[in-house]
């Protein structure tokens, strides 16, 4: 067992991390966690900006076959992560980079990837997801928004929810019902469709700190070439299932916490109560350390899916456990570092608030990865019915 | 970066795994813990033929001269099974003598220890119980060729049957509790010492050790008179990620353990692996066991490079001690009564959580360190 990167991962983990660190001192200061980018106009333009100098050095493509733009390997992907965690730096587009990509090199045919591949590593175009209904959530296979072949096309009816950044994004990926009559798994197609296309209405939804980063968006007769699918007519289930094995290990999160866990130490240290540094208190140290061991194992776990994606190896036990793992992990930090701030964990940025508002922010913004991508329930069900084994009851 | 064990590894793995199912079944466990020894002579002796305990000791004394991490993925078994007696605390005191030790005592040492002639220990903790350099108050006063140790040692693992025993002494006040610390090498035979086995949860014979004007001649120091702190900071290291991986392979076994009598076991007409309740506290024990892991392999790796890594090591045992006393706790509940009963196999584990817990340095005692390392002032 061996955990030394190579000489030219070490090369290139350096420069990941030298570019990050360059652009960090270029990031508007309204940026405070990765929603800022769908939330607050500068930081969007940030979020492109860093895209194209990401895409200028073929970044956006890391792991994918050279025919498509692409360069580099999966630990390449992973390291870049890193670098782009811990210096919190926006510029991959989760949707269309990390989730529609992969499952578009594995899933669409050859006129699809020509159509759509190029464009994603460029930066040009941003992507949601439009899958979530109101009343299709977890049980997302129940969903009813339908699009029915007419011709060369598909018209679609009905709305979607929570869709992160549907207001900002070019293009959208969504699953829709395209027989009725068929089986629940059976009569769901995957479809690609620019957001600009007539009957289509974005509306943002204030999440619970009353930013918007997601929307609810309605489809009126909404008219899409037939072309524009992935995988068969009514298949698009397996397309989904693909999609969901790419989500990510949570290498940028668990890197991001590292840097919060810096700042926490130096705000601990910095800061007097009680006429002594917060730091000097044995319950904060004690506490503090505590999320120092559980970010080096989130870390840990991050790496062995690494290692197994690298040799193209299913993760899909570790990929659920990472998930959940992380994520409540920065719910924890949030709890703790909003703990140790006192009065202060409760300010939003201002002149009174410690770290910008981060920890404020994240005391609200954890849900995002514990709910999102599959909740935590549902990873656990994951690791229970298809890890262990696990009687799944109907 | 390749977190695939080495075939070497798989190999050593898949021996240990076979020669301890076999060799060293839960009744042998139970017995051991009622006897008086606490191990079983013939069990030591297959082992040290197998080159258990010479495994990390070089070829030139008689070794098998793998590396630290491949003694981890042994324990790792070790703690799968539940082996009793003196490996550990044999291969961890062996590290002073091959780090510390002159020609000489390495000579005349190691081989004997990779032939399985030579149980040794190490008597650190005293009556404050901490692992600090601060709770070392047992004396050793040179005279003549000798030096003359008094104090008295507690919790030290199978000193009863222990050939050796190595003393942490303080030989001089120094301005930090750090300096003035001397490690002797003694002979457990020697007038004045006695030793009396202490009842603890896992029956795994840890021993108060008192020293009563022992003679230990000065050719059997450890190292340099008074330097001898960082030599007990790089065995603590080395023993806190060692009892990480036997904890490791110990969560596995609760682990695996549940699931499968959770398939079996049948209430309200369906095994009770099918509630979701119980899935749920699965998936979860099964999570702290693979981030714990990874966490051990790593700092396993990192210390088998030689790397600095005293962070890391502190970082994995306050980690998996409490996922092992967790898991084992919940492996217990998820069992009900069964498990509660003494004759049942869950309970050694769990027993053992809070042995694995203490040894080498508890949660806190790790969190506090990790606290200095991370940069709180
Ligand atoms: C911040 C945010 C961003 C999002 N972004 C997007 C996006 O971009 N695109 C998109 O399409 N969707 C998005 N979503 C929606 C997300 O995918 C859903 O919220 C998620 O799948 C859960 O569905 P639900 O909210 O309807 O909850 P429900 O499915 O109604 O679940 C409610 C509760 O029941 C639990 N539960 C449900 N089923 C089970 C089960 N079988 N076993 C155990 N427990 C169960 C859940 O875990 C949860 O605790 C986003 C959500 C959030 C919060
Ligand atoms: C110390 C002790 C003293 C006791 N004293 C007595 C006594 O004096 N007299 C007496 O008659 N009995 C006694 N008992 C037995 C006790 O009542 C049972 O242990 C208890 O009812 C659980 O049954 P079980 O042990 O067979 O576990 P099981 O019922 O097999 O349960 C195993 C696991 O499955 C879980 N489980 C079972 N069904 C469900 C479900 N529907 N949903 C979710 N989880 C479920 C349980 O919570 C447990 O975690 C004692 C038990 C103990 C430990």
């Amino acid at each position: 067992m061996d955990f030394e990167l190579t000489e030219e991962q070490k090369a290139h983990r350096k420069e990941f991390f030298e570019v990050c660190k360059e652009l960090e001192k270029k990031r508007p200061p309204s940026f405070v966690g990765f929603e800022a980018v769908f939330e607050v106009d500068e930081c969007w333009e940030f979020h492109l900006y860093c895209a194209k100098e990401f895409a200028k050095k073929g970044w956006l493509g890391l792991a994918w076959p050279p025919e498509y733009g692409g360069s580099g390997t999966m630990m390449d992907k992973v390291l870049f992560a890193e670098a782009r965690g811990y210096h919190g730096i926006p510029g991959v587009d989760i949707f269309g980079v990390q989730m529609l990509a992969p499952t578009l090199l594995q899933a669409a045919s050859d006129a699809i990837k020509k159509e759509f591949l190029p464009p994603i590593v460029q930066g040009k175009v941003m992507w949601c997801e439009l899958w979530s209904e109101p009343n299709a959530g977890s049980d997302l296979a129940t969903l009813a928004t339908t699009a029915i072949k007419k011709g060369d096309e598909y018209v679609i009816n009905g709305q979607k929810t929570w869709n992160t950044g549907a207001h900002r994004a070019d293009w959208g990926f969504g699953v829709f019902k395209t027989d009725p009559a068929a089986r629940k798994h059976h009569n769901i197609t995957f479809i690609l469709l620019d957001m600009k296309t007539p009957g289509i209405t974005v509306r943002p939804i204030p999440y619970i700190d009353g930013g918007g980063p997601f929307c609810e968006v309605y489809f009126d007769d909404v008219h899409v070439p037939a072309k524009n699918i992935v995988g068969q007519e009514n298949e698009g289930w397996a397309v989904v299932n693909l999609l969901a094995g790419f989500e990510r290990s949570g290498m940028t999160e668990i890197m991001a916490m590292f840097r919060d866990l810096e700042e926490l130490v130096k705000y601990c240290n910095e800061t007097k109560r009680n006429g002594q540094p917060l730091a000097r208190d044995p319950l904060i140290r004690n506490r503090v350390a505590q999320l120092a061991c559980e970010l080096q194992a989130a870390r840990a776990i991050a790496y062995r899916i690494a290692d197994l994606q690298n040799r193209n190896e299913m993760a899909l036990m570790d990929a659920s456990a990472a998930k959940i793992f992380y994520s409540e992990l920065g719910k924890r930090f949030a709890f703790v570092a909003t703990d140790i701030a006192g009065p202060y964990g409760q300010v939003k940025t201002s002149r009174w608030a410690p770290m910008h508002g981060a920890w404020e922010k994240a005391f609200q913004e954890c849900f995002i990865t514990i709910i999102s991508m599959g909740t935590n329930e549902i990873q656990r069900n994951i690791i229970a019915w298809y890890g262990l084994g696990l009687p799944r009851m109907k | 970066m390749d977190l695939r064990f080495t075939e070497a590894q798989e190999i050593l793995k898949k021996m240990a795994r076979d020669f301890l199912t076999t060799e060293c079944p839960k009744t042998l466990v139970r017995e051991l813990e009622k006897s008086e020894k606490g191990y079983s002579p013939e069990l030591w002796k297959k082992m040290a033929e197998l080159g258990w305990m010479g495994l990390v000791i070089p070829e030139e004394y008689e070794g098998m001269g793998y590396t630290f991490q491949d003694l981890t993925v042994l324990l790792e078994e070790a703690g799968r099974n539940i082996l009793p007696g003196p490996l550990i605390s044999t291969v961890i005191s062996t590290f002073p003598i091959l780090e510390a030790g002159t020609e000489e005592q390495k000579k005349e040492l190691l081989p004997k220890i990779a032939r399985g002639e030579l149980i040794i220990t190490t008597a650190l903790l005293e009556a404050e119980g901490t692992f600090n350099a601060y709770g070392i108050a047992a004396k050793a006063t040179p005279k003549g060729d000798d030096f003359i140790i008094n104090g008295t040692k507690l919790f030290v693992e199978m000193a009863h049957v222990a050939n050796y025993t190595i003393c942490v002494t303080r030989t001089k006040d120094g301005t930090s509790p750090e300096k003035g610390i001397t490690l002797f090498l003694v002979d457990s035979k020697a007038p004045g010492i006695s030793c009396e086995v202490m009842p603890t949860i896992a029956a795994d014979k840890l021993c108060e050790v008192r020293f009563e004007n022992v003679t230990v001649p000065k050719k059997n120091m450890l190292g340099k008179i008074d330097e001898g702190w960082p030599i007990v900071e790089m065995m603590l290291r080395k023993g806190a990620i060692a009892k990480c991986a036997e904890s490791i392979g110990a969560i596995q076994t609760c682990v695996e353990m549940t699931v499968a009598y959770s398939k079996e076991r049948v209430q309200y007409d369906r095994p009770i692996g099918a509630f979701q309740a119980l899935q749920h506290i699965m998936a979860d024990m099964w999570t702290s066991m693979e981030t714990g892991r990874y966490l051990v392999y790593e700092v396993a790796w990192m210390e088998s490079e030689g790397q600095p890594c005293a962070k890391e090591a502190s970082l994995a045992k306050a980690y998996v001690n409490e996922a092992y006393k967790n898991v084992g706790q919940w492996a217990i509940r998820l069992h009900g009564a069964i498990a509660t009963s003494h004759d049942h196999d869950i309970p050694l584990y769990y027993r053992r959580s809070k042995a694995a817990d203490t040894t080498y340095g508890g949660t806190d005692f790790h969190r506090e360190l990790v606290a200095q390392k991370i940069g709180l002032i």
